[in-house]
């Protein structure tokens, strides 16, 4: 299931979040070999890990398979702080607008042979189920020129913001991607599984 | 690279949002990237080795190769040993065709293959690397007698390849429904005869129209079977058995 973790239900993630840290460590500097990210603790945490910011993590038993970020377009994010020479029009911005970082999946739950697996799906389906009950319609991405293939394949309608440029020897595009109920429907066909992937809330916490 | 050259390429995406057809793109395409010398486009994704010639076919996205190279292409298994293909699971970077010459300097198979595409007028060109969501190797080769191409194109073109190859899988997702792919009586009469061997005139001839005409039939047939040129347009009509 998927769950979204924000200030307001934190205190009841206390422990998964440890294991964000954990697993965002081995992706992104173990794995991807991003230094600039290596923190001596083995905990990988950042200045946008603001309470703005919202950690999108897939459970299975106790055990954090899959994560991704999303941090508000109105405030200091990836491509307006650190990559801005991706954009070379205006910022796209705005709460209808969230920008989807740190994408990362157990490497114990990859699927072989496949472009995305299966927890990346539920990730993205969770996602946009919450972006469509919150009036968000585009995300902002940053990633290898490659997966805006997917990207298009997934029926997100695909702005690119700028030419690929080359970045620690990968070409990367920065894009916004809009969505609606067919990008939606798209995901629940490749899953084959129309339920929704949110963990329920509890009726006290909507209160 | 200018704000302007940006507009430019973002504005052909929304052309490109707007076709409808495998043609549309090709033609839209060849238009637009005329100047860099580029004459011929053909994507798809790459068959595992031994698929038979008749399902190559359907890997073919689009191909605007003449009929006579691509056909023997197909019979002859080139996709087997065509170095462009070969180089695609290597690499994820766009690569120009004469940067190949001298790893498959000693590959007999790979030399014949440049070397007749070469007799085609498709002697220089440009493969963009790319993957589908469910993992297939894939490419999108853009070439011609010879382009005129800077270094600073490769991004653009890189972009525009990737997304135009997003743009025909969802076209033919669209066009294997049997809605799209039913043919008006004279569209089935003409790629009949086609398949049959016989030229535009011929056809003509036979139906009582005019050549015009029958291009007019075979064309919208083309469109309606997601198709690039009249060999695979045949092969898709058989295979669905709308001709015989």
């Amino acid at each position: 299931m998927i769950h979204f973790v924000t200030p307001a239900n934190a205190y009841q993630y206390r422990a998964e979040m440890e294991q964000v840290w954990r697993l965002r460590h081995a992706v992104f500097v173990e794995e991807k070999r991003w230094m600039d990210l290596a923190r001596p603790d083995g905990r990988e945490i950042d200045q946008f890990d603001t309470p703005e910011a919202i950690h999108v993590l897939a459970i299975e038993e106790g055990r954090v398979i899959g994560y991704s970020r999303l941090l508000p377009t109105t405030r200091p994010h990836l491509l307006s702080e650190v990559l801005p020479q991706l954009c070379e029009g205006d910022l796209p911005r705005g709460p209808d607008t969230w920008e989807w970082t740190r994408q990362a999946v157990a490497r114990s739950h990859r699927a072989r042979g496949k472009a995305i697996n299966p927890v990346s799906l539920s990730l993205l389906a969770g996602i946009l189920e919450w972006g469509m009950a919150n009036g968000v319609r585009r995300l902002v991405l940053q990633m290898p020129t490659l997966y805006l293939l997917h990207v298009v394949q997934l029926h997100f309608r695909a702005h690119p913001l700028g030419l690929p440029q080359s970045i620690g020897g990968e070409d990367i595009i920065a894009a916004t991607a809009e969505f609606d109920a067919r990008t939606l429907a798209r995901l629940h066909e490749l899953r084959g599984d129309a339920r929704s992937v949110l963990a329920p809330t509890y009726p006290y916490l909507a209160a | 690279m200018s704000r302007k050259a940006l507009d430019q390429t973002l504005g052909f995406l929304r052309s490109l949002d707007r076709t409808a057809s495998t043609d549309e793109v090709a033609r839209l395409l060849l238009t637009e990237f005329a100047d860099l010398g580029i004459a011929h486009v053909m994507a798809g994704t790459v068959p595992q080795r031994g698929t038979p010639a008749r399902q190559q076919q359907g890997h073919v996205l689009v191909n605007t190769f003449p009929d006579a190279w691509g056909r023997r292409y197909l019979t002859r298994g080139y996709a087997f040993h065509d170095p462009t293909v070969r180089h695609l699971g290597l690499t994820t970077a766009p690569f120009a065709w004469r940067e190949l010459g001298p790893r498959f300097a000693d590959d007999a198979g790979a030399r014949r293959v440049m070397n007749e595409a070469g007799d085609f007028q498709l002697r220089d060109g440009i493969t963009i690397p790319l993957m589908t969501l469910d993992g297939g190797v894939a490419g999108f080769s853009l070439s011609g007698e010879r382009l005129a191409m800077d270094p600073a194109d490769r991004p653009m073109l890189h972009l525009v390849a990737t997304y135009a190859f997003g743009h025909l899988l969802r076209l033919r997702g669209q066009t294997v429904s049997p809605e799209a792919a039913r043919l008006a009586p004279r569209e089935r009469e003409a790629l009949q005869w086609a398949a049959e061997g016989k030229t535009d005139w011929e056809i003509g001839e036979v139906m009582g129209i005019s050549t015009h005409g029958v291009d007019f039939h075979l064309r919208s047939a083309r469109t309606k079977l997601g198709t690039t040129n009249r060999t695979q347009a045949v092969a898709v009509a058989l295979r669905r058995g709308l001709i015989h």
